[in-house]
Parts: structure tokens; C-alpha cells; sequence
């Protein structure tokens, strides 16, 4: 096993100099950085490029519009699944708004790491369910990404094994571009044990070039944008 | 202005009349040509092949021989190339010739960039009829960045309609010693170009580089499907005969 | 006149006698090369943005030794194991001693060149272990036994029949070609896999000096499957695969994801800082990482190459290569194909006899370098490594001697006038209809495809002496 002074003073060795103590001078980035005119630009511009990805999203102003959004997206779909305690999971706390909407219309929420004791089992009840909902740290409006952070109350597997994810995001949340997301996941210290950057459903185009849509990760991806 | 000729090895040694007409070009635009003894090759065959010690020696006996020029014009992008490009590199141990092939670099043009971006006479009152496609060599576009001096002055060719080369950008497959050293490579891409050319519909095809016209034309002759080919001085120069 | 592994040409002709595997590799080439154009022209200043990727690159790789120490330290601090490889069989044995460690019957793998170059899935095999590889496209190549074919999408060398064909006894009942019907197949077929997956080995776009954290990019939501459900994470990556702090990942992964597919981003860029806290409900609880040297320390040391090591592994050299484009990338032989491919593959592997063909598999025509969003001078570079294997006594002496010769008459112009005057005269067996079309080697080699015009009679340095004396 080799060493780890070892095989570092063999690269500062190679870069003909005793091993660095101190942290090099950051490079001076200088690129020209998107920024929207308004909150409202802003919002319009992550929902074009979400739509773009595939993915469907609406801006909400109240509980009632929010409500009428999940019965227009899932409504006929809930009415069939055939297991219906079990076919939503979502994170302990949503958005309040999401959290009064679902209790609105009395659809049963599995909360994801209360459920279940260990992880397999954790990961079978995200596998076999319909829809994962989630909330999101910060969305991206130049790519149409969600930033989703992960935490003890926060299930990683809640975006990724339900065909279905939807993810609730106050426009408060969204920033233009990645730079400045960056900078306040820095300014938060150490970073959580992943940060997931989703823009639009699981894709593909291995086979022959041919864009597949849902291989491994959700199939469908929804965002509400609530105007807070 | 006093302009040197680079004759370049190729139209040396196979396209004379290209130089020849390089030159009465130059001097219907008035000024006074002269064309150095000594100057032979930029010295590309060998750095290419990687052998740089015969590519600076040939690359010396090029720059010895245009120390006193005041401007260098050359018909090739590739070896104008090979000159602003590489010499930096082929010198870069050797202070007094990188002096000297810096001095080469700041005066040294390809045709059409001299005529178009130096001399600003895009238009040589020449007319000749004809459907032309041009092929952009690697060189001259991407390490010379010619841009569209070519193009600039066959727009102003009466009489010749210029019609599009789908895929422009790639590469003929001529690569100098790579058509020799690899040639089922560069036969597969010339096979490629040369239909391209055929789509066209272009009864010209148009170039600044003798090498790779000289590659594309080649094959097209072999498949029995040839289509006339000049390099752009040629075409200028049977444009300003009438 | 060769002096490399015969093999290749072998290869080569294999390649060009495959229509389907031309057709399909200039169609995705052309398909991911515009994406990438309309991408870059989007962003807006690209140029300023390949400048800032090329400094943040060339920095980071200066202060190698530095970040490398920071990024061990900090995963060591948070619990992590680091595993430190020179060569790709002491990589082989870290993995495999974990995976011996831990008893592990399913492996699970993301996407990884370093496991490609290391070759893993064999070694993990013999020692009684099932490994699946969850990338559509890998997971394709594993079944026919194949290295990738391009460095993005791997399998685009196969129809969709010949998928179906590798799928249905894996299927155990007839499948349809088209993409859903086989996309839909890997889905449920990989899910079990992937539930059952006792450690998940991933590949590592970037990993993060200042935060222990890894980066990865994906399409597919395998790489967040492998790095989410097994209990046991392993990492591989390139001992130059770094960004000093999050702030540099703006600019690396607008470049990469923009270079490599066109998107905006990939579906899924995943910033990883494992393992997983002690409340987490899910995320490995183990994790390790294995960063590879071979000859990395080497280039690193070569000024003259050093830059190669600025690579990020995006492809868009791949995608207007005009080599590439006409035989993709088995014939090439390595694991790394392309431009890049054919600079990095003599680096690493330190074989001439049988990697030297490669800086050769390039006509200098720069479209590589022209595409590269870190500016990497790919051509030059494949010069530089031509001039490498000259000066280290690897071409064949008669190739010597032929330069020796051409640099004697083009350093003696007035010999030159007389040996042109000579070949004038002697070329006329082999002229036919005024046009040299006819050859004996190397002459043959462009001779048997295309025609030569004559040598003038009278070179023009000739023509102009004689003028000038009337």
C-alpha cells in the first residue's frame, strides 16, 4: 500500500518543488453570468426549460390552485393505483402548502424514513410506490435544474425510485444560474451527504442515438413553483 | 510594397503556374515582387512526421532565406501555418532562430489573406463563369484563421456562382504523409469529401491549398468522376485574362 | 515500413468493411457535435468560458500534490477510506480486497473509464462475484464482451436488433428492437439489481479538493441508484480529476455537460460527500476511494505533455474527429479512443510497439483542438508525441534515412532544380493519360486511391531564374 506522503511528494516532486503547505491563490474566474431582470423572469424561464426537459410544472398561488394542479396531473391515475395507502412517499415535511393540499384531498402520504426501520425495507417502499414527493433547496432557471439536499428527514431514493417524482419549490428558491447556487451551498459550511441536481426525467440515447425516456430513474418529473 | 514570393515545394515542383500567376497578380496590383534563392520548404513533411531536427534544419534554410524580405506571400495556408504555428515551437530552444522566425511570423501571409486583409482589394475585376464550391482547408481556417478572405474574393468573381459544401469543415484526408502512411484512413476521408463535392453540384471546385485539392481531385479522377479544380490564384487568374 | 503491432491495420480494414458501424458513428457524431455547437452558442461567450475551464484545469493540475493532500485529508476526516493505486493491478486488488472483505455476491457499477482502463469486471468475475454494469450503453458492451466504442456512448456501435439479440436469453423470452421495448427491459431487469446491490462502484467526474466530495454526471439515474442503495460505496477515479472548491464547478460542469451531450446539464449531477451521516435514511454507510496514478505522476512531470492531464473526459473531440468519424473507436484498439485516445493511451501505457500507431491516427487537420472546452492542443500534442517516438529510436530506419534525403535537397535549393528535372524525366512509366497514376511504395499508397499530377518540367524557381536573366 503506497503511502500517502509518499505519493504526494512524488507529484511535487514531479512538479519540481518541496510538497505545498499552503493553499494556492484561487484562479480569478471571469465569465459573463446569466441574470434574469425579475422574480418573475425568472420563474417563466425554469418552467421553459423544465418544459423543455420534458418535464411539467405550474406556478401556484394558493392552496386551492395547488390542489386543482395534483387532481389535473395525478387525479385519474390515483383513482387506479391499486395499493393506494402505500403509493405516495414523500419526505417527513413538505411545504406547507403541499402538506394542507395532500390532507385536502385525503391522499395518504408515506412518510419515508418514519415507515420503515432499515434501509432495504425503506428502499422497497420508495421502489413500490407510484409517486415520490419532495421539496427542493434551489432551482435552477438557465437549465431548469432542482437542487435537492439530503438530511435525516430528506430520502434520497424518494426522487429516484417512484416512476413518478414531483417536487414542491418556493419561487423564493429559484436563482438564474448555477454560480450562485454554488455560492450559498459554500456558504453553508460542510455540505450534506449528496446534493442531487435534477433537469428533467431519466433519459437515454444508447441505442442507436434513439432519446428513451425513463431507464432507471423517474419517468415522469413534475414541479409546483410556489409563488410565495 | 516589395512582396517576396514562398513558392511553397508543391506548386514548385508540381503547379509552377500558380507562383507564376501569385506573381502577376502582385504586380498588376502594383507592386514589386521578388522571389529569394534558397527557399525551399517550410519544412511541414518532417515535423509532421515527427522528425524535427531535418524539419528545422529545412526550416532554417526558409528563414535564412527571407531575412531581408520586407513581405512574405505564400499559395498555401498549410505552410503559412506551419510557419506561425510550429516555428515558435521548433525554436523554442534556440534563441537566435526564434528571433528570426518571429520576424517570419510578423511578416508572412497567405495569398488571400494578403490580398483581402493587407492590401484590402477583394475585387480583381476578374469574371469567370462557373458553379464553385470551396473547400475550406484545416490549416488556413483553423491555425491560420484565414477566415473568409477566400470567399471574400470569389464573391467578387463575376460571373461565378458559389454554391454550398455540405460538411465543409472536415478534413480531405490529405494530411501531408498521413496519405501515404495511412492511406486507407485517408482514403476513406477523401472518398467522403469528394462526395460531398459531387452533392454540390458544383462544377469547380475551390481551394487555397494544393495539397488537399490535389488529394480530392485525385480521387475524384480515379473514380472517374472528375470535376474541374483550381486553386483560388488560378481561378483569379484566368477571371483577370478576359 | 511499420513498426507496430500489425493488428492495427487489421483492425482498420475491419472497420472500414463495417458500413453499419460507419453510418452509426458519423451519425452520432454528427448529432452530438451539433448539440454541443447549439449548447456552446447558447451559453453565450464561449470562448471566455473554454478560457476560464483551461485555467481552472492547468491550476489545479499545477497544485496537484496540494489538492490531492487536501481531497485525501478531507474524506479521511469524514470517515471515508482512500486507497492510493500506482498501477492498475494494485487498483484491481483494493477493489477487490473490499469486495472480498465484505463477502459481496452483487456488485453494482456506474459508469467508469478508470474501470475500463484498469480492466475491473474480469478480475471482480474470477473472484466469484456478479458485476453489472447499469449503464444502458455499458451494460450493452458487458453482454457482447466489447470495450466501448466511444467514450459517451459507448455501445453506438450495435443496432437495436443486435441489442435485442444480446438482451433476449438474459430475457428468456422473445423481444422486440424498438428502444422502449428494450430501455423498458434494462429498467425492470436492473431494479432488482439494483435493490439487491451490496456495493455500488461508481466513476468520478470531478471530485472536490476543500469538501471530500465527488462529482457525477449522468443521464440515466444508475450513478444515483449505485451511489444511494448498497451499503458499501467504491469510487475510482483519475488521479487528476479535481476542482480545488465548488466554486470552480460552475464553469467545469457547464463545459462538460455542454461539451459532452449539448444539455443544458445531464439529468443528474450528483455532489457526493459520503458516506452517509448516521441519521441519513439512506446513502452508504462505507465508502472508499481508489485513485489511480498509472503513469499519471509521469505526464505530470512532462512538461511537454503535462496539459494532457487537463482532459475532462466530455468526447467532444470524438465527435469531429475526422479519423473517428470513419472507423470509431475499436479500431483504434485502446481504451480511450479519439483524439484523446491517441495522445493519453502512449502516456499511460508506455508501449510503443503496440500504442505508437496511435498519434498517427490524425491527419493534424485540428478540429479536435478547435472543439476541446478545456483548449487542449490535441494536434500538437499528437506532433509532440510523434516527435517522442522518432527520438526514441521506435520508427523504422528507412523512415530516417527518406527524411535524411529530404532534407538534404530542400536545404540545397539548386539541387533540388536538378533532382526535379531528373524526376521529370524518369517519371514517364508510371504516367498515364498526363497524370501519374501508377505507383510502386510508398508512392502506391496514394497512387492505388488517387492520381498525381507530373512534375513540371521546369520548377518554377527554375521558370522565374530564367525569366529574371532575359
Amino acid at each position: 500500500m503506497t503511502n500517502t506522503n509518499e505519493f504526494i511528494s512524488l507529484l511535487a516532486s514531479k512538479l519540481g518543488r518541496p510538497t505545498p503547505t499552503q493553499a494556492p491563490e484561487p484562479v480569478a474566474i471571469n465569465v459573463p453570468q446569466y441574470r434574469s431582470s425579475t422574480r418573475k423572469d425568472r420563474a417563466s424561464l425554469f418552467l421553459d426549460n423544465w418544459h423543455a426537459l420534458g418535464g411539467k410544472g405550474m406556478i401556484v398561488k394558493s392552496p386551492e390552485e395547488t390542489m386543482q394542479c395534483l387532481k389535473e396531473w395525478f387525479g385519474d391515475q390515483q383513482a387506479t393505483w391499486p395499493n393506494k395507502q402505500q403509493a405516495i412517499v414523500a419526505w417527513d415535511m413538505l411545504p406547507t402548502v403541499a402538506e394542507f393540499a395532500f390532507a385536502a384531498l385525503e391522499w395518504p402520504l408515506v412518510r419515508y424514513s418514519q415507515e420503515a426501520q432499515s434501509s432495504p425495507d425503506r428502499y422497497s417502499l420508495a421502489a413500490q410506490a407510484e409517486l415520490g414527493v419532495t421539496g427542493a433547496d434551489w432551482g435552477i432557471a438557465l437549465s431548469g435544474t432542482l437542487v435537492v439536499n439530503s438530511s435525516p428527514q430528506r430520502g434520497r431514493a424518494v426522487s429516484l425510485l417512484p416512476p413518478l417524482h414531483l417536487a414542491f419549490i418556493e419561487a423564493s428558491k429559484l436563482r438564474d444560474n448555477l454560480f450562485d447556487v454554488l455560492e450559498e451551498l459554500t456558504s453553508l459550511g460542510m455540505p450534506p451527504s449528496a446534493i442531487e441536481m435534477i433537469s428533467g426525467p431519466s433519459r437515454t440515447s444508447d441505442i442507436e442515438m434513439d432519446l428513451s425516456i425513463g431507464v432507471h430513474g423517474p419517468i415522469e418529473v413534475y414541479v409546483i413553483v410556489i409563488d410565495d | 510594397m516589395k512582396v517576396s514570393l514562398f513558392a511553397t515545394c508543391l506548386a514548385n515542383a508540381l503547379y509552377p503556374d500558380i507562383d507564376l500567376t501569385m506573381a502577376r497578380i502582385l504586380t498588376y496590383l502594383g507592386h514589386t515582387v521578388d522571389v529569394p534563392e534558397g527557399q525551399a520548404c517550410c519544412g511541414q513533411i518532417a515535423f509532421n512526421s515527427g522528425y524535427f531536427d531535418d524539419a528545422r534544419e529545412v526550416a532554417r534554410t526558409l528563414i535564412d532565406s527571407f531575412e531581408h524580405s520586407e513581405i512574405v506571400v505564400g499559395p498555401s495556408g498549410s505552410c503559412i501555418a506551419m510557419i506561425h504555428h510550429y516555428y515558435p515551437t521548433l525554436f523554442e530552444n534556440e534563441p537566435a532562430y526564434l528571433k528570426k522566425a518571429n520576424d517570419l511570423i510578423h511578416k508572412s501571409y497567405e495569398f488571400t489573406q494578403f490580398v483581402v486583409d493587407v492590401l484590402k482589394t477583394p475585387d480583381l475585376g476578374a469574371s469567370y463563369s462557373a458553379k464553385a464550391t470551396y473547400h475550406p482547408s484545416c490549416h488556413a481556417t483553423r491555425l491560420l484563421s484565414i477566415g473568409d478572405a477566400p470567399l471574400t474574393l470569389m464573391k467578387h468573381i463575376k460571373g461565378l456562382e458559389l454554391v454550398p459544401l455540405t460538411e465543409a469543415q472536415l478534413c480531405c484526408g490529405f494530411g501531408g504523409t498521413f496519405s501515404v502512411k495511412m492511406p486507407k484512413l485517408s482514403t476513406a476521408m477523401v472518398a467522403e469529401k469528394a462526395q460531398h463535392v459531387l452533392d454540390s453540384g458544383a462544377d469547380l471546385l475551390v481551394g487555397v491549398d494544393m495539397g488537399c485539392l490535389m488529394n480530392i481531385s485525385g480521387y475524384l479522377e480515379k473514380i472517374n468522376k472528375p470535376v474541374k479544380t483550381m486553386h483560388i490564384i488560378q481561378l483569379l487568374g484566368e477571371g483577370m485574362k478576359s | 515500413m511499420t513498426m507496430y503491432d500489425p493488428t492495427v491495420d487489421q483492425r482498420v480494414d475491419k472497420a472500414l468493411a463495417n458500413d453499419f458501424l460507419r453510418l452509426a458513428t458519423r451519425r452520432a457524431t454528427d448529432r452530438l457535435r451539433n448539440n454541443r455547437v447549439k449548447a456552446a452558442e447558447e451559453l453565450g461567450d464561449w470562448q471566455k468560458w473554454r478560457e476560464a475551464g483551461e485555467t481552472i484545469r492547468t491550476h489545479v493540475v499545477a497544485n496537484l500534490d496540494f489538492y490531492l493532500k487536501q481531497l485525501i485529508t478531507q474524506i479521511e476526516k469524514q470517515g471515508g477510506h482512500v486507497h492510493l493505486a500506482k498501477t492498475p493491478a494494485e487498483a484491481v486488488t483494493f477493489v477487490k480486497n473490499i469486495v472480498r472483505e465484505h463477502k459481496a455476491k452483487n456488485v453494482i457499477k456506474s459508469k467508469s473509464m478508470i474501470s475500463e482502463e484498469i480492466h475491473l469486471n474480469h478480475a471482480l468475475e474470477d473472484e466469484g462475484s456478479t458485476v453489472i454494469e447499469t449503464d444502458l450503453g455499458e451494460y450493452i458492451i458487458q453482454i457482447a464482451g466489447e470495450p466501448p466504442s466511444h467514450i459517451i456512448v459507448p455501445a453506438m456501435h450495435k443496432t437495436r436488433q443486435q441489442v435485442a439479440d444480446l438482451f433476449e436469453p438474459i430475457a428468456g423470452h422473445p423481444l422486440t428492437s424498438d428502444t422502449p421495448t428494450l430501455t423498458r427491459f434494462v429498467r425492470n431487469k436492473m431494479r432488482e439489481s439494483f435493490l439487491q446491490g451490496e456495493i455500488g462502484i461508481t466513476g468520478c467526474n470531478f471530485a472536490v479538493a476543500d469538501t471530500g466530495s465527488i462529482v457525477m454526471v449522468t443521464n440515466e439515474g444508475n450513478g444515483r441508484m449505485v451511489s444511494t442503495l448498497p451499503r458499501v460505496q467504491i469510487t475510482l477515479m483519475g488521479m487528476e480529476r479535481l476542482v480545488p472548491s465548488f466554486r470552480e464547478l460552475d464553469v467545469m460542469l457547464n463545459l462538460l455537460a455542454r461539451s459532452a451531450t449539448g444539455q443544458k446539464f445531464s439529468s443528474y449531477t450528483t455532489i457526493l460527500t459520503p458516506p452517509k451521516q448516521a441519521s441519513d435514511p439512506d446513502g452508504p454507510e462505507e465508502f472508499h476511494l481508489v485513485i489511480l496514478d498509472h503513469n499519471r505522476s509521469e505526464i505530470l512531470g512532462d512538461k511537454t505533455f503535462r496539459p494532457a492531464l487537463n482532459c475532462i473526459r466530455c468526447g467532444a473531440c470524438f465527435n469531429v474527429c475526422p479519423v473517428y468519424r470513419q472507423i470509431g473507436g475499436h479500431a483504434y484498439g485502446s481504451v480511450y479512443a479519439g483524439p484523446i485516445g491517441a495522445v493519453i493511451t502512449p502516456l499511460l501505457e508506455n508501449d510503443w510497439y503496440k500504442w505508437g500507431h496511435l498519434p498517427f491516427f490524425s491527419s493534424l487537420c485540428g478540429a479536435c483542438s478547435e472543439a476541446c472546452p478545456v483548449r487542449l492542443p490535441l494536434h500538437d500534442l499528437l506532433v509532440k508525441l510523434r516527435a517522442r517516438k522518432v527520438v526514441g529510436g521506435h520508427t523504422p530506419k528507412i523512415e530516417h534515412q527518406i527524411f535524411k534525403t529530404y532534407r538534404f535537397f530542400f536545404t540545397h535549393e539548386k539541387t533540388l532544380r536538378k533532382a526535379l528535372r531528373l524526376g521529370s524525366k524518369l517519371q514517364w512509366p508510371l504516367v498515364r493519360n498526363g497524370r501519374i497514376s501508377v505507383g510502386i511504395p510508398p508512392l502506391s499508397n496514394w497512387t492505388n486511391s488517387r492520381t498525381l499530377p507530373k512534375v513540371s518540367p521546369k520548377s518554377f524557381m527554375q521558370m522565374w531564374s530564367e525569366l529574371n536573366r532575359n
